[in-house]
């Protein structure tokens, strides 16, 4: 039992979709029937997922498939409509890199405002920032503001913070193209580390090839459901036959 | 409780978010920092000349008056008008990462109270400078400012979180706050308030604030412990209630934002 890190039970999630939404008290009041349209749109219906400790999982599928939607409840940005979510240990997601940047602030300063959002006390990020400072390569930037950065620096610094945070689990979306050719082999090779030290993690990507070289299971999800679980090669392969 | 030992965890952040509250208010500015000095202390100025003018008042050294009663209210709007913009200024790292979302209100009541703090070295210097001296009474002020930071919390969380999901709340506050200026004892003494409009000081719960305050830095005397007391229930009552509403409507968020 102790294994199962996240456990997803029966969870269905919904938009609202507005076509022209009231957002002022005014327009509330003076449409309140005409203007409200609304549709609700399924995007996960009755998802059933359990990953254990040390698995790479990837979730694939079509855009609108509701990938990236099962990933940020895993996260707890947003909440189901029904169902439960259950983690066990510390989550870390890089759903956009750089979230909460700030492009006046030094790369530096910014290192430690974005690893506190991440939950590290100043002690820890202390112990991690010249590791995250060697990874990202940007030494001689380190102090400039961000804003002079290019935006292949900016992504490198990001990701050389979230994936220095020490998380037990790391949800990653579609962000493994990070920088250039160079950059991008070292992320792979720091993912391929983590996954031997145990760590679990899950990715949302296009790359199938990726998918093929780094994860141990693929979950393959189509039109809020669970089409298919199980080994990387049989699913992806499954899965290109399908779109192609 | 998960929510202290979250806000445990993230501690850090929090005392990132309140620092960027406080200083960054002022980034690129020359005076930097200095203007939580100099906000407030040109505010006085401006008062203290119109006033006495207008109101026709002869309270004796009005200056300190006003200063006892108009720097706890900055804390009051300075705390509530930021708070209902704190999602909608965040919306980048709301919708993004993963953090308790207390932590916002939290910062943005504490980094007003650190500039009330600041602001109050303003009204002592006043006292000195206009030979009122400084009384006992004032080891009182430290009970009146957690009160009264715990029932700015209590309505930062339920304004902070409404705004969410109805955006008129942010233009209705500011309205909301000029005519409860009025109706707060600041550029008045509440005892002149003719008796039918008592009832108002009875009210507004910053009109014991502010009362208790002017007790304290201006008349010398023992704050109305009733009136603590009484708010003291209140504000345990607001921030108990306002969490709980935070809490339902956090969930929806990073839909809404």
């Amino acid at each position: 039992m102790k294994d199962e890190v996240i456990k997803v039970e029966h969870v269905s999630k919904s938009f609202t979709v507005y076509f022209d939404k009231a957002n002022t008290i005014k327009e509330k009041l003076l449409f309140f029937k005409k203007r409200n349209k609304k549709e609700k749109r399924i995007v996960l219906n009755d998802i059933n997922l359990t990953i254990n400790k040390g698995e790479v999982v990837a979730l694939i599928g079509t855009n609108g498939s509701g990938k990236s939607t099962l990933l940020k409840l895993m996260t707890r940005i947003i909440y189901p409509n029904s169902g439960k979510i259950t983690v066990n240990g510390k989550l870390t997601s890089l759903l956009e890199l750089g979230a909460g940047f700030h492009p006046d602030f030094s790369g530096r300063e910014n290192i430690y405002f974005n690893a506190s959002i991440f939950g590290l006390t100043k002690k820890e990020i202390e112990s991690r920032v010249e590791d995250i400072i060697e990874f990202s390569e940007l030494r001689d930037f380190i102090d400039n503001p961000v804003r002079t950065y290019s935006s292949g620096m900016y992504m490198r610094l990001a990701f050389s913070v979230a994936i220095n945070v020490d998380a037990e689990i790391l949800l990653i979306d579609e962000i493994l193209s990070v920088g250039d050719q160079h950059f991008q082999e070292k992320c792979f090779d720091k993912m391929r580390q983590l996954k031997k030290e145990g760590k679990t993690m899950v990715f949302v990507t296009h790359s199938m090839q990726s998918v093929k070289d780094l994860c141990t299971r693929a979950v393959w999800l189509y039109d809020g459901k669970i089409k298919m679980d199980g080994d990387t090669n049989e699913v992806v392969d499954k899965y290109i036959e399908a779109t192609a | 409780m998960k929510v202290f030992k979250d806000l445990y965890q993230y501690r850090e952040l929090l005392k990132t978010s309140v620092k960027k509250e406080v200083r960054g208010r002022y980034k690129n500015s020359f005076f930097g920092v200095l203007w939580s000095f100099l906000n407030p202390l040109l505010q006085i100025a401006v008062y203290a000349i119109i006033f006495p003018i207008i109101l026709k008042n002869n309270i004796e050294n009005y200056v300190v008056f006003l200063c006892a009663g108009l720097l706890p209210w900055t804390f009051f709007t300075a705390a509530v008008s930021q708070s209902s913009f704190i999602f909608i200024s965040n919306t980048n790292i709301v919708k993004k990462v993963y953090f308790p979302r207390e932590i916002l209100p939290i910062s943005v009541v504490t980094s007003s109270l650190i500039n009330f703090l600041i602001s109050v070295i303003i009204v002592i210097a006043l006292s000195l400078v206009y030979g009122m001296g400084l009384s006992w009474y004032l080891v009182f002020f430290p009970i009146i400012v957690i009160v009264q930071y715990i029932f700015q919390l209590g309505i930062s969380f339920i304004v902070s979180a409404i705004t969410v999901y109805f955006r008129d709340i942010e233009h209705f506050i500011g309205i909301a706050l000029q005519v409860l200026f009025y109706a707060t004892p600041i550029v008045y003494d509440a005892a002149t308030i003719p008796g039918s409009f008592q009832i108002i000081m009875k009210l507004n719960p910053m009109a014991y604030f502010i009362t208790a305050y002017r007790s304290i830095f201006y008349y010398h005397t023992m704050p109305d412990w009733g009136g603590i007391l009484l708010m003291l229930a209140l504000s345990i009552v607001l921030i108990v209630v306002g969490y709980l509403i935070f809490r339902k409507l956090q969930k929806g968020f990073a839909e809404e934002l």
